[in-house]
């Protein structure tokens, strides 16, 4: 990738010319069954630009209660895009139920009610322990959201995690939303960005907004090469990813203290939680880090783990043994 | 690090930590086709071999986290350059001024002064209304890049004077320009920085200056870049133009204002991972390239004399108003508007035997008036505008009919 940016064809991007992007673009709607792409500097961007696509102000957008839209976004969509969110369950799995969406889509012509212009899913979700949402799933919201006229955004920042976990191409989960937006510096690896794909139309309107925010660079192609790199080599090996996470949690549940189930991971990220009378999440994230062991995600109770290509199978049997040390810790301080 | 240069055509190869680096040959079809003098903006600058190099070698980590050392590294220097506390890489101009904009704004009703030529009133999409939420008033920018002060002066208002009158927005920041693009590249001086600071002494009012060119005035005034923008709270300033890094810019100010900064810029999309690969290059965009820009000002004077001696084809300027490497000239044409001629200029052409086409952009000014803007950069030889002149005058001497527009 470094050797792929440094020697990557470059032309100005805010007058169309730069051809290492427009490569990944193209490559990348083709490659989720779009028609055009987009790269933007980050997921958050992607994300507040396909809102401020879609809706205007005083529209609402709606989405899963643990969407990272809304817990980690720094509230853009209100403060930026001027849209109010909406909240419906996720289940643990990280789907939201598409009766629960067709409930909470607002009827047009009452003056009280804000027009519904999105409805948004994660795939994989986040907050729900990297779950997945198969291709049934998304079609399911998906035709409840188009059935109303509303468009649906996804939220694809690891995709590819979940295309490799159900072995489907990626642009069948892509198939039945209108637009889609990946990380490329997630575990694809890349030093920045994320690629929004959709309709022309839509994209040709996602480069207005991407402009005012302030996305338009110039030669990025030298990113944009990372990327190309990336689609190549950097997909299936996350199923290797997924193994060692599996393995983490089978060795976390074996762990008096801690509590996961092993048979709920799907993909890269484990989140598990720690039994009250050991402590809180506070506790074990300091006890941990003393022990040479970065997590993330303190809730009150509960502490993420995520698996990329840095993390060997040492590493994760490392890790566990560092892991139970530093539970002991916390038992013997208690 | 080993750097062993090929020869002409030949790969260039490096040895580093991250292992080997081979430059691409350049194809022998580019020694064909027509050579491109492309005077449209200095954004078009593509990063140098050094530069390159530095992407390739860069130390990285998750900057989210606060992790990586080289973007880390450029924002310390960009802010000591500067004589401020600290910086804030961003992902272009257009990011840092908004999220200075929106960093000073931080409470509702409150206003901004800027130029009504500036680019944050002209080309940043009406950012500070549509996502800062923050009212943009403007003021008169004279033909010296300037913001009027008296119009200013008779449009502040500062909290303390309004605050008891729900009519009236609160000026809260003032933004200046330097180099001033519209008005043609023109240098804004420590002097009138001076006067206006003045003006605005212990009124709660800031400063923000859009340096996307202050390097280019600190050349041109042989001074201190810091020395521009002591009176400002905070500055934006491009690598990706003159700087010929490719992409990004910095904004500094105090250490409170950049960690406001740091969150507006999260918000907006701007949070990038390892960023160090676009800081690397940042870097050198500073420290060396900053120190090659006289060369564009020359050129840019050199192109300018070239267009005076074709005052009797119609051709329109004010060679004293080419202080930088921005040159704005109209067309008293008849038969040719300033698009037309800008179409015809980008078609292939000959000059001194060989293939060019030359481009360049029309830009109406603030008269109304389509004028042409050239804008010199570092792949615009001495010799690329001897072509470029060539071309322009015969574009120019070729039209029949009258060559100079009927007064009327």
């Amino acid at each position: 990738m470094r050797s792929a940016m440094a020697t990557a064809e470059v032309g100005d991007d805010v007058f169309g010319e730069d051809p290492s992007i427009n490569e990944l673009q193209e490559r990348s709607a083709a490659l989720l069954g779009k028609e055009a792409g987009l790269l933007t500097s980050s997921g958050t961007m992607s994300n507040l630009i396909a809102t401020l696509a879609w809706s205007n102000h005083g529209d609402e957008i709606i989405m899963g209660t643990e969407a990272h839209m809304f817990w980690n976004e720094s509230a853009g969509q209100a403060a930026l895009g001027g849209v109010q969110t909406r909240l419906v369950p996720n289940d643990s799995q990280g789907r939201i139920n598409p009766d629960d969406v067709a409930a909470a889509i607002r009827p047009s012509g009452n003056l009280h009610f804000p027009r519904t212009s999105m409805i948004c899913l994660e795939n994989t979700h986040n907050r729900c322990s990297g779950g997945v949402l198969t291709p049934e799933d998304t079609k399911s919201v998906g035709d409840v959201a188009h059935a109303a006229g509303v468009p649906v955004h996804l939220d694809g920042a690891r995709i590819f995690n979940a295309s490799v976990a159900l072995e489907v191409p990626p642009a069948e989960l892509a198939r039945d939303v209108d637009d889609l937006s990946f990380c490329l510096s997630k575990s694809l690896s890349c030093p920045v960005g994320s690629v929004l794909v959709g309709s022309q139309d839509f994209i040709d309107n996602a480069k207005r907004w991407r402009k005012m925010l302030g996305g338009g660079m110039r030669q990025a192609g030298v990113l944009a090469a990372a990327g190309l790199v990336a689609l190549d080599t950097m997909i299936d090996r996350l199923a290797e990813d997924h193994q060692h996470a599996k393995r983490l949690a089978a060795g976390l549940a074996n762990i008096d203290g801690l509590t996961v189930d092993p048979e709920s991971i799907q993909t890269n990220i484990v989140f598990f939680e720690v039994d009250e009378d050991l402590g809180t999440a506070a506790d074990l994230i300091a006890a941990l880090n003393r022990n040479g062991v970065l997590v993330s995600y303190p809730g009150k109770q509960s502490i993420r783990m995520v698996t990329h290509r840095h993390i060997s199978p040492e590493d994760i049997e490392e890790a566990l043994s560092r892991t139970s040390a530093a539970v002991r810790e916390l038992r013997s301080a208690a | 690090m080993e750097v062993s240069n090929g020869e002409e055509g030949m790969s260039m190869v490096v040895m580093g930590r991250y292992g080997v680096l081979y430059t691409k040959p350049r194809p022998k079809s580019a020694e064909t086709s027509p050579r491109v003098i492309d005077m449209r903006s200095d954004t078009v600058t593509r990063p140098t071999e050094e530069m390159r190099v530095a992407m390739f070698e860069a130390e990285v980590g998750d900057d989210v986290f606060g992790e990586d050392p080289t973007v880390a590294e450029l924002e310390k220097k960009a802010a000591e350059l500067l004589g401020k506390e600290a910086g804030l890489f961003v992902a272009s101009g257009t990011m840092g001024n908004l999220a200075a904009m929106m960093s000073h704004c931080w409470s509702r009703g409150e206003e901004v002064l800027a130029g009504d030529q500036s680019h944050v009133v002209l080309f940043e999409q009406g950012g500070a209304a549509q996502i800062g939420n923050f009212f943009l008033r403007t003021v008169r920018n004279l033909p010296d890049g300037t913001l009027d002060l008296e119009e200013l002066r008779s449009k502040l208002q500062p909290e303390g004077k309004v605050a008891g009158d729900p009519h009236k927005t609160m000026t809260r920041l003032i933004v200046v320009e330097n180099t001033h693009n519209m008005m043609g590249g023109r240098v804004i001086r420590p002097e009138y920085m001076d006067r206006l600071a003045e003006l605005i002494r212990g009124l709660g009012i800031r400063i923000h200056v859009d340096g996307a060119r202050l390097f280019n005035a600190a050349t041109a005034l042989g001074l201190p870049p810091a020395e521009l923008v002591k009176h400002a709270d905070s500055v934006t300033i491009c690598l990706s133009k003159g700087l010929s890094a490719p992409a990004g810019s910095v904004l500094v100010g105090t250490a409170h204002f950049i960690s406001r900064a740091r969150r507006v810029r999260k918000s907006l999309g701007g949070g990038m991972r390892q960023v160090g690969v676009l800081a690397a290059p940042g870097i050198i965009a500073l420290e060396k390239m900053s120190q090659r820009l006289e060369i564009d000002h020359n050129m840019a004077k050199f192109l300018g004399r070239g267009l005076v001696s074709m005052s009797d084809l119609g051709v329109d300027l004010d060679l004293e108003a080419v202080e930088t490497n921005i040159v704005f000239f109209g067309l008293q044409r008849s038969d040719m508007t300033a698009e037309d001629f800008v179409a015809r200029l980008e078609k292939e052409g000959v000059a001194n035997g060989d293939r060019v086409i030359v481009k360049m952009l029309p830009a109406r000014v603030a008269s109304g008036e389509v004028k042409v803007r050239a804008v010199l950069n570092h792949h615009v030889t001495h010799q690329g505008v001897e072509c470029a002149l060539i071309r322009i005058r015969e574009i120019l001497a070729n039209r029949g009919g009258r060559k100079r527009k009927q007064e009327t």
